[in-house]
């Protein structure tokens, strides 16, 4: 690799706004909030963010809400852009401001989204704004709502590994009990396999708690040079690698129903740290459906294609097993504001590799992934961080 | 917020492009029209000027022969929108056309147990609109 982000731009800040059902409060309220807690982390005045990045907003009417944000929060950034590509952005953002910082093109990034698709929206435009994100001349047309991609994906999964209903089930229960213990989470009442076989069928072979919640919230980080990190935080959280992927737009032409291209950008990734799935401590890992998260246990390379069912069901995705995973409780049980929601796994894996998540913390974590996809793992974007000693 | 939204209770119709009334066209006269490269031989859905194997713009239209079979499907029951809520249950198919393409459809009926991985499936264009067909498809009975 000629060039490489290894190192070179740390995390210094995160914050969020409340989470879950948050009532009168916008997408750009939110994301202030968010953004003035992460400034307070990084002991930083606003005055000192030269780039801002954000998502999209589904219930904000700006189509530039990177720039809107900074009107918002009265900051003139020399670097903005609003990114989509859909659930990835959260990764794609913190690559693309690594990126930024390391070239000159901006000396501290705030990477930021909110917004409120619970109390915003009705549901059925929530569900809707979901949907538009699909081809309207060869998807939309037979009512196929992006669950519906995500489902057919896990279907034939099922078929080819014989991977069960029951083994996705345990995702969303073991996420629960991640959730039970993080303050601010929105689903706290611990759930079983068989409630989750219970609930009512959306899309199949995915059940009602199968699926992420809709949710308010937004979550902050800021990102410097690693030479200027020090002076805001004693425990910066470095970038050590990145990868990003883009296999296919449509969902019929992805190249194999059952195989990502997580599979790129992990290898992409890893490489540039100059890690390997085995040394990673803790993860933050895109979980819109349970059965998406199996799949990507498989591509980021924690466990063998087809066997991630067991893996799961062996507990080797909570604490004491091999990978840790989605500490906060994720999308399925901590918050899904649409496109802010993959801000939340980064904002609970720095936490870890600070080791300040008091009695959710994972044991000697010093090396953690956030892994963000979308649109029918259309979109893939994976970040390696690192604490100081790892750098 | 406004918390209403006419075109949400309408269902999302196809605008045919500059790459794509070929396809609708052929679509009103019950033929599923691929692309088949002259120089490579590859065979594409959707419709585009170029070849994506090997960015020939020697394409030929030519009607598919309805025949696939299915390669994942799932059953729908929260609708995406309210236009959809009358039409729940519906199943969603990935159809591999026996030409090689792999395209999203629907089934025609409701016959969910009947429903399996790579079971055969033909063509059925339903018409949806005065300008659209959309191109379905039914389980094969042998």
């Amino acid at each position: 690799m000629a060039n490489s982000l290894r190192g070179k731009v740390a995390i210094v800040g995160v914050g969020q706004s409340p989470t879950g059902r948050v009532p009168g409060r916008s997408p750009l309220d939110l994301t202030a909030e968010a953004t003035l807690n992460a400034l307070a982390d990084a002991n930083m005045e606003k005055a000192e963010i030269d780039g801002v990045l954000t998502g999209n907003a589904f219930a904000s009417s700006f189509h530039r809400f990177s720039v809107a944000l900074s009107e918002y929060l009265n900051i003139q950034p020399s670097y903005s852009n609003t990114l989509q590509v859909s659930g990835a952005t959260a990764g794609a953002a913190v690559n693309t401001a690594a990126a930024a910082i390391h070239s000159g093109l901006a000396d501290t990034v705030l990477v930021a989204c909110g917004d409120s698709l619970l109390t915003g929206m009705t549901p059925d435009m929530a569900m809707r704004a979901m949907t538009e994100s699909r081809d309207q001349q060869y998807e939309m047309p037979f009512g196929i709502p992006v669950a519906n991609t995500f489902a057919m994906t896990a279907h034939r999964h099922m078929k080819e590994y014989g991977t069960t209903s029951e083994q996705m089930a345990q995702v969303a229960v073991t996420f629960r009990e991640h959730a039970s213990r993080t303050p601010g989470a929105q689903k706290t009442e611990l759930i079983t396999v068989d409630d989750v076989i219970n609930s009512k069928m959306v899309s199949s072979p995915y059940r009602k708690l199968d699926c992420s919640l809709i949710s308010d919230g937004a979550a902050a980080l800021i990102l410097t040079s690693a030479e200027r990190a020090l002076d805001y935080t004693e425990t910066p959280i470095y970038i050590l690698g990145g990868g990003e992927y883009y296999s296919h737009e449509h969902i019929f032409l992805m190249p194999e129903l059952t195989q990502t291209g997580a599979v790129n950008s992990a290898q992409k990734a890893y490489e540039m740290a100059g890690v390997t799935a085995a040394d990673i401590d803790v993860a933050g890992i895109y979980d819109c459906f349970t059965g998406t998260v199996l799949m990507m246990l498989e591509d980021l390379g924690f466990c063998k294609k087809g066997e991630s069912g067991s893996f799961v069901e062996d507990g080797q995705m909570t604490y004491g097993g091999q990978i840790p995973t989605n500490t906060h409780g994720g999308m399925l049980s901590y918050a899904h504001p649409g496109i802010p929601a993959a801000w939340f796994h980064f904002v609970e894996v720095v936490r870890q590799l600070r080791s300040s998540c008091g009695e959710r913390q994972v044991d000697n974590a010093e090396l953690g992934i956030v892994h963000t996809l979308g649109a029918g793992f259309s979109t893939q974007a994976t970040t390696i961080l690192g604490t100081q000693s790892t750098r | 917020m406004n918390k209403t939204s006419k075109d949400s209770l309408e269902k999302p119709l196809p605008t045919p492009d500059g790459d794509s009334q070929v396809f609708w066209d052929g679509l009103k006269k019950g033929e599923l029209l691929l692309q088949h490269c002259d120089d490579c031989g590859h065979v594409q859905y959707y419709q585009q000027r170029i070849c994506r194997q090997c960015q020939s713009v020697n394409l030929q239209h030519k009607a598919a022969s309805g025949r696939g079979t299915i390669h994942s499907f799932s059953v729908v029951y929260r609708a995406p929108g309210p236009a959809f809520k009358e039409d729940v249950p519906y199943a969603v198919l990935l159809i591999d056309l026996e030409e090689g393409p792999r395209m999203i459809s629907s089934l025609v009926g409701k016959d969910f147990n009947a429903l399996d991985f790579d079971i055969p499936v033909k063509l059925k264009t339903i018409r949806v609109a005065d300008e659209i067909c959309l191109p379905c498809f039914e389980l094969t009975i042998s």
